[in-house]
């Protein structure tokens, strides 16, 4: 303290080096770009987005055109078509979309609700703490498919819409627990006890002083969820319980059916191109979350 | 604390779990739309007595409390119900179906676990070497290649085209006449392509975790002063380093049973594979809830006996935990 005042009498001030936000971003961005395949994996997640984004422009037809059954591909049709003869070609790309869309939204719910209860849990600790705590390690425990079939059977109606919502409902326990555990350390820590000090509200202290140390950490465990949403999405679909009329996991569904019969001619293309679309679709954002987990230097393993 | 109370303290804990799993089970199925009758009416059509006789037997007409109260006794005392669609004794149906499951499982476990591990300790001593990008590029390429895209094209491949495998189910019909090698012979075939599948998924996880896991290890002070003490490079590896390396590793290995029941329920609809995922996957269509309910305690079940194996392992082998 003295020696402070001493200095500020002299009318010196500490120059502290601090970032600027777009600074900051740049120094992420430099360490992502040593990574190579960190880079190709934003390049393979960039193409997708633009392939859902332009679908409408760029497919050669509409997901629902219909020309003749189960052609293989040729200049018409690159990716043949379908048993109902609806071009494969286009479902992928329009596929993208819902997969996308299932991907972003079932993480964006899940870090919704998943914050929002480990936010609670982790800062007002107690017999509230504990309860919350039980019933996350309970639901972490279950395997997640089988959870969601389970759960999926409980809505009357079938959906896309109602798929992402059952994927937050069982997705959220990691990201909680995550959560919880910060905030647990954070709530301790010096800066956030000079915060109260000085009078900050509770909402102060968990919007402005708390939740930015956890961005990069959490950051980097939606991008590892969401390929696993989009294999979810896909599963179940394929397993019959899914509603949308162009997605990879019908494609990938109606395919498979043509293998059972008593002929079993090889329709290969319609489970092909489907199946790349999904993986390459993974390999991307597991690619750029690895990267992505180093640049931020973040130590928390994915599940 | 000794072993002994770390063993009977975690199987208490497992009494409380069990009473929260069976309040979310039921409680999801409260909240599902319509009552089990009206599953009933859609498929039989039944006259409006019987439907009251039904709901009364059932037990529909109390309050949800005492529903529920009532049917944790019954689970309690093995009675799982009967199923709404075809009407036979739930456990009894279940427990037809494990075997085939843990036969699945098991063995994929088993194959997993020595692929992962082998090649985990490679790689991580030969860090940065050809050796370790070969084996990390094919882990991540396994983890980020859905399961059950792989299953259809193997069938494509292996079956269709090659027709080296047969596509579906554990014997071919009619085998089980022939002698017990050629029976046992065709029962191998059906097992190669699920277990494959399965094992390529997990392997890729666990390969990952053996892999940082002994990187970790390997950076330690310990390390360097056994290399320093002149201790052989073989002894400091498999003695010193993998040793500690695993200890991580047995947790992962609770949880795989989930990874693999999750794995197993798609592998299980794609080669017609008699077991629990099948299970699951057709009572969920059907939604015959009781049998629903049944066989979400008995994977839940499953799970927890895992998990609690694990870490009554991993207090074994490390004593440092069991003074947590």
């Amino acid at each position: 303290m003295v020696k402070r005042s001493r200095k500020e009498s002299e009318g010196e001030t500490e120059e502290v080096y601090e970032p600027s936000k777009a600074t900051r971003l740049y120094i992420v961005w430099k360490k992502l770009k040593r990574s190579e395949l960190a880079v190709f994996g934003l390049g393979i997640i960039i193409f997708a987005i633009l392939m859902a984004a332009l679908a409408p422009i760029l497919a050669p037809y509409s997901p629902y055109y219909m020309d003749r059954s189960l052609r293989p591909p040729s200049m018409e049709h690159p990716f043949g078509t379908e048993a109902g003869g609806r071009d494969v070609l286009s479902m992928v790309m329009y596929g993208a979309q819902i997969s996308l869309y299932v991907g972003f939204g079932a993480v964006a719910l899940e870090l919704a609700i998943g914050l929002t209860i480990g936010m609670i849990a982790g800062y007002f600790g107690g017999i509230i703490d504990e309860v919350l705590m039980r019933v996350t390690d309970v639901i972490i425990t279950l395997p997640e498919l089988p959870l969601l079939i389970v759960t999926v059977t409980f809505f009357e109606t079938r959906s896309v819409h109602i798929m992402v919502l059952v994927m937050g409902i069982v997705g959220w326990p990691f990201i909680c627990r995550v959560t919880r555990s910060e905030f647990l350390t954070l709530r301790e820590s010096t800066y956030v006890e000079a915060a109260r000090s000085i009078g900050a509200s509770n909402r102060r202290i968990i919007f402005s002083h708390i939740l930015p140390n956890l961005f990069s950490t959490l950051i980097v465990l939606a991008t590892m969820d969401i390929p696993w949403y989009i294999f979810y999405e896909a599963t179940l679909t394929f397993l019959g319980f899914g509603s949308s009329e162009y997605s990879w996991g019908v494609l990938l569904e109606k395919g498979y059916l043509l293998f059972i019969g008593p002929e079993r001619p090889m329709y290969w293309w319609i489970v092909t191109f489907p199946g790349i679309a999904l993986f390459l679709t993974s390999l991307g954002f597991n690619l750029f979350g690895d990267g992505l987990r180093d640049a931020l230097d973040v130590t928390s393993s994915g599940r | 604390m000794t072993l002994r109370n770390y063993v009977i303290r975690r199987l208490i804990l497992i009494i409380p779990t069990f009473f929260l799993i069976s309040a979310i089970v039921f409680t999801l199925i409260h909240l599902a739309p319509g009552d089990p009758v009206m599953v009933m009416v859609s498929r039989h059509g039944l006259p409006q007595a019987t439907q009251d006789r039904i709901r009364e037997e059932l037990g529909l007409n109390e309050p949800v409390p005492v529903q529920y109260a009532i049917w944790v006794g019954k689970l309690l005392r093995g009675d799982f119900g009967f199923s709404y669609v075809t009407g036979r004794n739930v456990l009894e149906w279940i427990s037809n179906k494990v075997p085939a499951t843990v036969e699945l499982i098991l063995i994929a476990e088993i194959i997993s676990i020595i692929i992962a591990v082998t090649l985990g300790v490679i790689a991580a001593v030969k860090h940065y070497s050809l050796t370790d990008a070969v084996c990390s590029v094919t882990a991540l390429v396994g983890y980020s290649a859905p399961s059950f895209w792989i299953a259809v094209i193997a069938i494509l491949v292996f079956s269709m085209m090659l027709k080296w495998l047969p596509p579906s189910g554990m014997y071919t019909v009619g085998v089980i006449w022939g002698s017990p090698l050629d029976a046992f012979v065709d029962h191998l075939k059906h097992l190669i392509m699920p277990t494959s599948i399965l094992v390529l998924g997990w392997t890729a996880y666990l390969f990952r975790m053996v892999r940082s896991s002994m990187l970790d290890v390997l950076n330690q002070d310990f390390i360097m002063t056994a290399r320093a003490k002149g201790v052989k490079e073989r002894v400091v590896i498999y003695k010193h380093a993998l040793r500690n390396a695993l200890l991580p590793v047995i947790t992962y290995l609770g949880f795989s049973i989930g990874f693999l029941l999750g794995g197993a329920a798609v592998i299980e609809n794609i080669f017609d594979w008699p077991g629990l995922g099948e299970f699951i996957v057709m009572v969920a269509s059907n939604r015959d809830y009781p049998a629903l309910m049944g066989i979400t305690m008995i994977i839940s079940l499953m799970v927890l006996i895992a998990n609690l194996c694990a870490d009554v392992t991993y207090a074994f082998v490390d004593p440092r935990i069991r003074y947590d």
